[in-house]
């Protein structure tokens, strides 16, 4: 078929909608021809009406619709009925633990029977049909053109837009400003992050009025070296106001005990920064358990490989290598919290971490140690 | 106007009567009822996303009544033993409510969950579909670019809604969340601070993406998916090439009644599929992830699928980062994060205009392209498609790894060295693929199809009969162009016959006309 | 292909060498313990106990030798000492099939057929016991898991274990090939053990940083979540994994399903 025959109004002959002998078919084609359709193919699926083909057909479909009613049935009678309460542990004898599945399974498949019955009903009782219209693609015509941008210009002729650029040039300086404000009630959203990134719950002088803070556990036990035997660990947080909570997102650390040997070697490989502070307490250290990529905890700690994994985008650390990454995407150690043993006998922080600890940001500050590992 | 008598005058007319008096619809219904839509089943796929969302608004209007999105710290007395006595936030309680203690809770909570995950996946399909088949060119480009925000404003909706409960697994992703932002340069720590209203978590955010994810991004969504669909319906819908079929026509069944039954009918069952899943399959047990803690994570914790293969690209990437110390620090989660994340909004964007640039095609388009008919294109569409799968396999390649037993270091290297490898393979084979395909396509058209009958000729040589599908020259070619329609493979595809009988136990009324000239024939045969 | 028929014949003879010296380790201990007068032996006749520890012995000879050494001091880069881990440490590894270990590698995995039964485990452990004592189960921990805090006990699983086993209990990846199992119909003895010893990568949860009630907790909330709970939300858990088996599973049933539909929809009839 080429382009130049596409237009089935070219074709077909306008038929007079007040000739009284008109069929309904031929009125409506009428109509199909206006919106410039043709029919290429139109053909009753079951001409002879009432034959066997057709009424079971019409068994199918009817037959999926009573089903489909009957499991919305089943469903509602479920919902109110089915025992649903969470009673403890239970097992699948539990009717209870049945109560979404059976509900899911009703509602799920009355919707189904439903809709197979309606898609049936589509095809395989209405008629094969097969029509083309035409797609009058490409912009309206010359003629409305040329109407709409007399129209436009007239419009803008009306306002003088051309005629008076003052008026233009004064709205357009204030619509800036205007435009500013518009956005600006969004500014009472922002908030000085000032230092949230690097002081910690563990800085002494903002939360403990300057005395040591202790090390706890989260259910605010104190922490004393003979708490953690060799080759375990414990996660500790500051022994303050709400230490434990989400208010110090930083401030989570994993205290380990490590074994003597490895502790050896660690000692051994000890950033100058950590020597200085003498970070170690025994064979204690301290590690942020904030993971310095994008801020997981970092709290699987391997006790044979002495490596800390964290489980969000698996970075790996060296424990006896000052918690440097060895694997993953992490580029920093995680930060070592000075620790030793008070004259009570529980571990405090001698400072905060001197490095910030958790994911980097354009102006954190770093140690020159840092670099140059 | 004059009354037609007796029957006519039926309910339905006086009714349309009574309408069309107040709001003068005879002429606008009909140009709707009589619309022509081409019909493929490849044509389906945005339906999906289109009634996963309807099912969305109405389940997620259920969660409402029930979810609070309160930061409150409470300690859990509900009906979940193993979290009794458990501080927790009021929005992850209620969340626990809605799943043990509201009759249909947890069902609703996850249909919600699934068609979700349906409308993301529908979405991913629909656009490979409009890819690959190089439905975006023009006049579409403005559709294709609001499908393009349709499928990253679903993206956001979808990882907010995953947040909003406040357990473990969502709170974890927010926090990962917080460290992608915070690696923005010189904005990055306040553009946190304005999320979270000071350090992350704070008791804000929770409150704050419930309105995004109840009412501004459902509204934005509501707002492109009516545009996006009222666009298909005026441009008219693209259609396969073939017979009749041309640039300037539609070829199809009429909206009323057959489309809209099938629509009808389609949209039941993606709720009855959705449905059934959401009762059959269980999906994020909150219940076991307890409520967020800073200290706290889980092995294998992963977002979404469809957030998978950013957090693929973030394990895979090196451990890159650049620094100017004391001054400035570029993390290298900003690359895949940020930089990722832009250019895969980006890049999709603008592909209908670099297409046109590179290829010089202005035209419009309205018949589609078989793929093997655009092998530039569908190679790169395969090279993206393989990337996204190896970055979704990455971000869970922790339970692969445990799954199957591998070395998790092994995993992150084949990844690492699979997504810059194995797209350049893929595009090259699918290129060779393509133009095979195409090969085998002009081939039939000019010596016929392969019949499989072995002949010999007097020389002793064998050769295969092949049937011609137009009148053969004396070389025994046919001139038939090559032009992008299914070209038929095998004999029974030529005009193909339609089934006799019908019945599935046993054979129902006379048989077709066709079947019985077959008959005929095929008795007269033996 | 002709590489990786080296490399195997590499293992073959790698395992061989394994063999012959397991063997030779053997049937030198079998000799000593025929000609030499056994100093356990002597004492077998003090006490009862004792000829348990002979017997454990003996299996620790055929068995255990040849990577944790003589008398349990350990082999550098084999095996490690085992002097002071104790019988819990030993009855976990042997029970859960654990130990013998068939080949050194990232992760020494649990086995369905342990190669000692119980009683032949309680007897290496008393013979561990012996070479220096370590940590041992409480005898009334059925008692103790009975009275058990189970949310008490799901807070400290979620801040210690949750990290490695999971939320669920389903296990999870650790570096280079190791993992930490699946905590799946384990018993509560093993679970105890496991803790108390911190066997392979686990770190130990000795009874100072988690006491026995705290230990009893645990173990109460992972039987109550991973083992005696069903799921109420549905036939099919999809393992628990979270998102990752959810996104399978939504391309794989509900795409699949919902595309051969879209066939059917748009297919001639």
């Amino acid at each position: 078929m080429s382009a130049h025959n596409d237009s089935a109004r070219d074709e077909v002959e306008p038929v007079d909608l007040r000739d009284p002998k008109l069929t309904r078919f031929e009125v409506y084609k009428e109509g199909l021809r206006r919106d410039d359709i043709e029919i290429i193919h139109y053909e009753p699926r079951f001409p002879k009406p009432g034959t066997k083909l057709e009424k079971r057909m019409e068994r199918i479909v009817g037959g999926l619709f009573l089903l489909s009613g009957l499991f919305a049935t089943l469903f509602v009678v479920a919902f109110i009925w089915w025992p649903w309460e969470y009673e403890g542990a239970a097992t699948w004898r539990d009717p209870q633990t049945w109560y979404t599945p059976v509900i899911g399974f009703t509602l799920g498949f009355s919707l189904l029977f439903f809709a197979v019955g309606v898609l049936t009903w589509a095809k395989k009782l209405l008629p094969v049909e097969e029509l083309v219209q035409d797609r009058h693609d490409g912009g309206s015509s010359h003629e409305d053109r040329r109407i709409a941008e007399s129209t436009v210009d007239t419009i803008v002729d009306d306002m003088g837009l051309r005629r008076r650029p003052f008026l233009v040039k004064t709205a357009l300086l204030a619509a800036a400003p205007l435009g500013l404000a518009a956005v600006a009630p969004l500014g009472a959203l922002l908030k000085d992050p000032g230092d949230m990134y690097t002081v910690t719950g563990w800085n002494a002088e903002r939360y403990n009025d300057g005395d040591p803070i202790r090390l706890m556990m989260k259910d605010g036990a104190l922490v004393r070296p003979d708490m953690v035997s060799a080759g375990g660990q414990i996660t500790v947080y500051p022994a303050i106001d709400h230490g434990a909570t989400n208010q110090f997102p930083t401030a989570p650390t994993l205290l380990i005990h490590l074994r003597e040997t490895d502790a050896a070697t660690l000692r051994g490989n000890l950033y100058p920064m950590y020597q200085d502070v003498d970070a170690l307490w025994g064979n204690f250290v301290a590690y942020s358990k904030i993971c310095t990529h994008v801020g997981c905890p970092a709290s699987l700690y391997e006790q044979q490989s002495q490596r800390l994994l964290c489980p969000c985008h698996q970075s790996q650390f060296n424990v006896v290598d000052n918690a440097a990454p060895v694997f993953g995407p992490a580029t920093r150690h995680l930060p070592m919290l000075p620790i030793t043993v008070d004259d009570e006998g529980f571990f405090i922080a001698t400072s905060d971490f001197l490095v910030p600890p958790g994911p980097a940001f354009w102006n954190r500050p770093s140690l020159p140690e840092e670099d140059e590992k | 106007m004059k009354r037609r008598k007796g029957s006519n005058d039926s309910l339905l007319t006086k009714a349309g009567g009574e309408l069309d008096d107040r709001f003068k619809l005879a002429g606008p219904a009909r140009v709707l009822f009589n619309k022509v839509f081409p019909d493929h089943w490849s044509f389906l796929l945005g339906e999906i996303a289109l009634f996963s969302f309807i099912l969305l608004l109405l389940s997620g209007t259920f969660l409402a009544l029930f979810f609070e999105p309160s930061m409150v710290e409470v300690t859990y007395n509900g009906a979940y033993v193993p979290l009794q006595g458990i501080e927790m936030s009021r929005a992850y309680e209620s969340a626990l409510d809605l799943s043990f203690e509201v009759r249909g809770g947890l069902f609703m909570r996850q249909m919600h969950h699934w068609a979700t995950l349906l409308f993301m996946a529908s979405i991913l399909v629909h656009m490979l579909r409009i890819f690959f088949t190089g439905a975006f060119r023009a006049p579409r480009e403005t559709n294709w670019m609001i499908g393009i925000l349709l499928f990253w404003v679903g993206f956001f909706e979808g990882f907010f809604g995953y947040s909003l409960p406040d357990d473990g697994l969502s709170g974890t992703g927010l926090r990962i969340m917080e460290g992608m932002t915070a690696s923005v340069p010189f904005i990055g720590p306040w553009a946190s601070a304005a999320l979270f209203r000071g350090q992350f978590p704070g008791t804000d955010v929770i409150s704050m993406i419930y309105i995004i994810h109840v009412f501004i991004f459902p509204l934005i969504l509501l707002a492109l998916i009516t545009v996006h669909v009222a666009l298909v319906f005026i441009q008219k819908h693209t259609q396969w090439p073939g017979p009749g079929r041309t640039e300037h026509n539609v070829v199809g069944f009429r909206m009323f009644p057959n489309y809209v039954m099938k629509q009808v009918g389609f949209m039941l069952f993606i709720w009855g599929v959705v449905a059934a899943m959401a009762g059959l399959f269980q999906i994020n047990p909150i219940w076991l992830f307890g409520p967020y803690e800073v200290s706290v994570v889980s092995s294998a914790s992963q977002p979404d699928f469809y957030v998978m293969y950013l957090d693929g690209l973030i394990r895979l990437f090196p451990a890159w980062e650049f620094r100017v110390p004391p001054y400035f620090t570029l993390p290298a989660v900003f690359w895949p994060a940020i930089a990722g994340m832009g250019l895969s909004v980006l890049l999709p964007l603008v592909y209908p205009a670099l297409e046109r640039r590179f290829t010089k095609d202005r035209g419009h388009h309205n018949l589609l392209q078989r793929p093997r008919d655009n092998p530039g294109r569908t190679s790169l569409g395969v090279m993206i498609v393989i990337f996204w799968v190896i970055g979704a396999v990455s971000g869970g390649n922790d339970v692969f790894a445990e799954k199957f037993d591998i070395s998790l270091n092994a995993m992150t290297w084949a990844g690492r060295i699979g997504i810059v490898i194995l797209p350049i393979i893929a595009y090259y084979v699918t290129y060779r693929i393509c133009l095979g395909l195409q090969q085998h396509d002009r081939e039939v058209l000019a010596h016929g199809l392969e019949t499989g009958i072995l002949m010999r000729d007097p020389n002793g040589r064998f050769y295969e009969v092949h049937q011609p599908l137009a009148e053969p020259d004396e070389h025994g070619h046919t001139e038939l162009e090559y032009n992008g329609w299914v070209v038929p493979k095998k004999m029974n595809r030529v005009g193909a016959l339609p089934p006799t009988d019908r019945g599935f136990f046993k054979s129902i009324e006379e048989p077709s006309e066709n079947g019985a000239a077959r008959d005929e024939i095929e008795s007269g045969k033996h | 292909m002709a590489a990786s028929a080296k490399r195997r014949r590499g293992w073959r003879k790698r395992l061989g060498a394994l063999a012959r010296f397991t063997g030779a380790l053997v049937i030198v201990g079998g000799l000593y313990s025929v000609f030499s007068p056994s100093l356990y032996a002597q004492e077998a006749e003090d006490n009862a106990i004792d000829s348990e520890v002979v017997k454990g012995q003996e299996l620790y000879d055929t068995s255990c030798i040849s990577c944790h050494g003589d008398d349990g001091e350990g082999i550098e880069g084999r095996g490690p000492s085992l002097i002071g881990v104790g019988s819990a440490a030993v009855e976990f590894q042997v029970n859960t099939g654990r130990m013998p270990m068939a080949a050194q590698g990232a992760q020494a995995p649990d086995s369905d057929y342990p190669v000692f039964d119980e009683e032949e485990a309680a007897w290496l452990g008393a013979y561990i016991e012996y070479l220096g004592g370590g940590a041992t189960v409480p005898d009334d921990l059925a008692a103790l898991v009975e009275n058990a805090d189970v949310g008490e006990g799901g807070d400290l699983y979620r801040v210690n274990c949750s990290s490695c086993h999971g939320y669920a209990g389903g296990g999870g990846a650790l570096s280079s090939g190791a993992h930490a199992p699946a905590l799946i119909g384990v018993s509560d003895e093993e679970i105890y053990q496991a803790m108390l010893t911190g066997p392979q990568n686990m770190p130990v949860f000795a009874d100072n940083e988690l006491t026995p009630e705290q230990k009893a907790d645990i173990i109460a909330y992972v039987q109550y979540v991973v083992n005696d709970d069903k799921d109420p939300g549905g036939v099919f858990t999809l393992g628990r994994y979270g998102p990752s088996t959810e996104g399978l599973a939504i391309f794989l049933v509900g795409m699949t399903a919902l595309l051969l539909t879209t066939l059917w929809i748009a297919g001639k009839s």
